[in-house]
């Protein structure tokens, strides 16, 4: 269903004449326009997410947690202390927590019924099932006008509470991913509490990366995690098949008990290491101003060490941990995660943490390409052709995500295009800048064995922006509707293809220079806290000086298409005919003028989605003419008399419109040369299947 | 096995219109698809300046709209079939046991029933080892080809079964059970290509029975097609590592070919000529490496079995089979072959 509003709202008309009198001034900067800017102001902060004294955010959510790992019977058992003030503004009359692992705890969950929605995916075995389950939660603390004055609060404590399993999103009884604990007394805001928790968990066959495969465990969003408290309630989402996720910023103190000279990586910098009378190690992790806490463990891991380094940018330690079949590669991942930390460092702002540390997860094990605070898994195969984007594309895109997600963290079940889409933007700039040519690889017998298509270098604004894919899905969902309902089987196309070339189409119409300027503004403005859409479009409002209202209604708030088109050109002699003059005068005519043509141009806007748009006609002798169009009506003619003929006309030249799902038919050229392309592409092929008809041959 | 080998490439030499009629077969069989999908890329690109970068050279952002607009044959249009792509993709295919667009499927089922046609002609060209003459040659196809196509229905049968029953089962679930918790991908590599020689030995002998099965039927005249079989398959028993090692000798000049291709094939934005003539030589080597393996294999059948003392027909007719022929030579008072 299209939605039109957008093009009959007075105020959008406005702003597109705004944009469009900055698009033709050549350049110059348009001054912003207070109405029009506290028409799209945002809405006032959900949070009291002020940092607190000395660190980078509210530290409102901290947890202290000890876990061991029960390697033989795949298992987790751990307790934690939550420590959590109400940054919110209203009181808080319960405390609810995440249980993400239960979403594979049967098919009933709701994760488990939205991915059989999509499709095409096979009944887990019994040995795949996880869960996590509570033994116990109580209140240790509070609640109390500051963190450790709990002593003083008349409330029980030691007491066990009692969880309640909620489904605010479809009413799933059977999904247990969400539990709410009621409070003896609510917390007020700025009042903090204290909740001790014990708990037990099988470890999955991985799902949604995180789990285990033989000895390799990549253990993510694997502990009792409170959710968001915003204004005066909870936002907590179910674990969705979609969707990531979303959680305040604190202090993680970790201790991990494996086995006895097994490597362990995770969140956060190794604080100790103590070895077990029983075979086990303990490491202990510690991070400040996180949101989420991540571990890995394997006895095969091969460490390796590196230093960012780059003037202008604070070091970082590089930790791999690289799987032994992949030696040789660990250059390609350092370099990759080195880009991405040097230019999202000089975009946006510098990473602030002492380490990040890359893992190479075991092949099959699922776990790769996912991101985490200071950790993330990237990705390879075993045969990696060099000059493709494999392990580069992926490792620059999770170490990304500690900009667009770790440091700026917006709600992932919600908005899952404002950290993905961001990234994925910024991580194509990288690529193109740092990482060319970029060659496309096809992978045969099983996908074992890659082969490199030398003819075939990909472009950013297309292939790795992901123009195929959202060519497909571009009507399937609106992006303004909250991800975790978005149609499984495309959510990636609208939530990373669309918004990464609606980005680029905004690179290419104001500048980077100036979307540069928004997206650190963005940044800066709201890292460590929880940004909504309507906060980036007010930032880039405010920074582009042009309200680009219009645009985002066109790419957020609809699922339109873009589609311009050349429908005819043509150029020939002008020609009159019929009756001239007048009274006695009048006289008929058949007349073909020997020195002027008239060209005529018709263009039109198949699509629903309006953009406004360049148009360039090419005359013989090289001449050009070039004028806008608003791109608003369904089609505009153009007519010219000159003396040259008219060889080609292009709606949109440039290609600014990125979002245009087919661009072959913006251009008409006199001289056309779809015969001998036509023929070289089909005797190509044709050879390919000569080849398939002999290779059957063989059967007969 | 050695003479037969070099026996064979000598027939196939001395063959040249039957390596023409075989290459000219898969061109027949092409040119009409090839046609029609030109003029599907022809109607897509209209009289776009998008055409002017694909008459150059690899157009990647149109290739991708005219696949993602497209439908049927133009969905076979994929990045896949440029230059040794192309093979690598095909030969996947069959070992993966991946299915074909239905087009496709067609258009092999159809070149299929002609190969299944030709085959009587170009085996008893080869047995004779001498010129028959366009009649003779399908007079033999005509003679052979529904003996051929009951044949075909056998082998397509297990053929079938291998390919729809035997590698799901024995990839989906043995290899997957196997492989199930390796971590390590070259490991599972290994596995892999371990059940791809356990396959592909399965295929390939299915392959030298119905080879041999094909080569009697024509030399000894065999009209019992179940018989065929049998025959063939006591051959082999007694000969089985001269079959096997003249089947492997004929695989490896296929994978010198193949990788003489990759070697040679040139980049998409060599001109159009470049492209299709190192294509088609290509396909002319296959073509010529396919007849080897009939031509090899028929003259290590004729060296071993195809005594003078066995006829087939009681009564022989034009085109006589090629044991009459050697009935004929071998001395006076023999059946008289005949030509007209």
């Amino acid at each position: 269903m299209y939605d039109r509003v957008a093009l009959h709202q007075p105020r959008r008309l406005l702003a597109l004449a705004a944009l469009l009198a900055a698009t033709t001034a050549a350049g110059a900067r348009q001054a912003p326009d207070d109405a029009l800017h506290q028409a799209v102001a945002p809405p006032p902060s959900r949070q009291d997410d002020a940092p607190l004294p000395g660190a980078r955010s509210a530290r409102n959510a901290n947890y202290e947690i000890d876990v061991r790992l029960d390697h033989e019977n795949r298992r987790l058992t751990g307790t934690e202390t939550i420590r959590w003030r109400n940054i919110g503004r209203g009181p808080a009359s319960s405390i609810v927590l995440h249980l993400y692992w239960n979403a594979w705890r049967n098919n009933q969950s709701s994760w488990m019924r939205e991915r059989a929605l999509a499709g095409g995916e096979r009944t887990p075995r019994e040995d795949e099932w996880g869960y996590i389950e509570i033994d116990r939660i109580e209140l240790l603390e509070g609640p109390a006008a500051e963190p450790g004055a709990g002593e003083r609060s008349p409330q029980p404590r030691g007491e066990p509470l009692t969880p309640t399993f909620q489904s605010p999103d479809d009413g799933n009884p059977d999904d247990r991913t969400v539990v709410s604990v009621a409070l003896p007394q609510p917390v007020e805001p700025g009042q903090s509490v204290a909740l001790r928790v014990a708990w037990t968990s099988r470890v999955p066959r991985t799902f949604s990366r995180t789990g285990a495969i033989g000895d390799y465990y990549f253990i993510a969003h694997w502990f009792p995690k409170v959710a968001v408290f915003e204004t005066d309630r909870w936002t907590a989402h179910q674990f969705h098949a979609n969707t990531e996720f979303f959680s305040d910023y604190g202090s993680y103190d970790v201790r991990i008990t494996v086995p006895q000279g097994w490597v362990v990586g995770a969140t956060g910098t190794e604080r100790s290491r103590a070895d077990n009378r029983d075979g086990t190690t303990t490491h202990r992790y510690a991070q400040d101003d996180v949101h989420d806490f991540a571990w890995t463990t394997s006895p095969t891991y091969i460490e390796h060490r590196q230093r960012f380094e780059h003037e202008g940018l604070p070091g970082v330690d590089m930790r791999l941990l690289l799987q032994p079949e992949h030696a040789g590669q660990e250059d390609r991942h350092f370099a990759a995660t080195a880009a991405a930390l040097r230019y999202y460092g000089e975009w946006y702002g510098p990473y602030p943490y002492p380490q990040i540390t890359i893992v190479d997860p075991a092949w099959r094990s699922g776990a790769g390409g996912m991101e985490y605070p200071t950790l993330f898994t990237a990705g390879s195969r075993w045969l990696a052709p060099r000059q493709s984007n494999q392990p580069e594309g992926v490792t620059i895109h999770e170490a990304g995500h500690q900009f667009w997600f770790g440091m700026v963290g917006n709600n992932e079940f919600e908005d899952a295009w404002l950290d993905e889409g961001l990234n994925t933007f910024s991580e194509e700039r990288v690529q193109e800048l740092a990482f060319q040519p970029n060659y496309r690889v096809e992978r045969f017998f099983g996908g074992f064995i890659p082969w490199q298509q030398r003819d075939i270098a990909l472009a950013r604004a297309t292939d790795g922006n992901g123009l195929n894919g959202y060519r497909g899905a571009a009507e399937r969902d609106t992006p303004a509707t909250p991800t975790w309902r978005y149609w499984p089987g495309t959510h990636a196309q609208i939530t990373y293809s669309k918004t990464a070339l609606w980005l680029h189409t905004l690179e290419r119409q104001l500048g980077w220079e100036t979307l540069q300027q928004v997206l650190a503004t963005f940044f800066e403005r709201w890292k460590f806290r929880h940004p909504r859409p309507e906060d980036f479009f007010a930032v880039a409002t405010e920074v582009s000086g042009r309200d680009l209202e219009f645009f985002f209604d066109q790419v957020y708030r609809s699922s339109n298409e873009f589609d311009y088109a050349v429908e005819k050109l043509t150029s020939v002699r002008v020609e009159t005919t019929g009756y001239e003059g007048e009274g006695d005068r009048r006289a008929y005519v058949e007349r073909t003028s020997d020195t002027t043509y008239r060209t005529t141009l018709v263009v039109r806007r198949l699509g629903e989605a309006y953009f406004p748009v360049d148009i360039k006609v090419r005359f013989e002798g090289g001449e050009e003419i070039r004028l806008g169009w608003d791109g608003l009506r369904r089609w505009q003619a153009f007519t010219w008399d000159r003396p040259e003929r008219a060889v080609s006309a292009e709606v949109d030249p440039d290609r600014l419109l990125l979002l245009d799902v087919n661009y072959t038919n913006n251009s008409v050229t006199l001289q056309p040369e779809a015969a001998p392309a036509a023929t070289r592409w089909s005797m190509a092929w044709m050879i390919w299947l000569q080849d398939v008809l002999l290779t059957y041959a063989f059967f007969v | 096995m050695r003479s037969s080998y070099s026996d064979g490439l000598g027939r196939v030499r001395r063959a040249p219109w039957v390596v023409a009629g075989t290459y000219v077969a898969t061109v027949l069989m092409a040119v009409p698809l090839a046609l029609t999908l030109r003029g599907m890329m022809m109607e897509h690109l209209g009289a776009s300046l998008a055409a002017g970068a694909a008459a150059r050279g690899v157009n990647f952002d149109w290739w991708n709209e005219f696949l993602a607009q497209s439908a049927g044959l133009g969905q076979t249009f994929v990045p896949a079939i440029l230059g040794f792509a192309a093979v690598l993709k095909n030969l996947s295919t069959v070992a993966d046991a991946e299915a074909l667009p239905t087009v496709i499927a067609s258009a092999v089922v159809a070149h299929a029933v002609l190969s299944l046609f030709l085959a009587g002609g170009i085996l008893d060209r080869l047995a004779r080892n001498r010129v028959v003459g366009a009649a003779a040659f399908f007079s033999a196809c005509g003679v052979y080809f529904f003996r051929f196509l009951r044949l075909g229905l056998v082998a397509g049968l297990v053929y079938w079964q291998l390919f729809t029953r035997v590698h799901p089962w024995l990839f989906d679930e043995v290899l997957a059970d196997a492989t199930r918790d390796i971590t390590v991908e070259r490991t599972a590599f290994v596995y892999r290509l371990g059940f791809y020689a356990l396959f592909g030995a399965a295929v390939l002998a299915v392959n030298v029975v119905m080879d041999y099965a094909k080569i009697r039927a024509v030399v000894e005249d065999r009209r019992s097609m179940l018989g065929a079989l049998a025959a063939s398959l006591r051959f082999i028993r007694h000969h089985p590592g001269a079959a096997v090692g003249l089947y492997l000798a004929n695989t490896l000049l296929f994978l010198a070919v193949v990788a003489a291709y990759a070697v040679a094939v040139p980049p998409a934005t060599a001109p159009v000529w470049a492209i299709v003539g190192a294509g088609q030589l290509y396909i002319l080597l296959r073509v010529i490496v396919r007849l080897q393996f009939a031509a090899s294999q028929t003259a290590l059948f004729q060296s071993r079995l195809a005594h003078a003392g066995y006829t087939a027909a009681p009564v022989p007719k034009w085109p006589d089979s090629p044991a009459v022929e050697a009935v004929s030579a071998a001395g006076p008072g023999a059946t008289g072959a005949s030509t007209p």
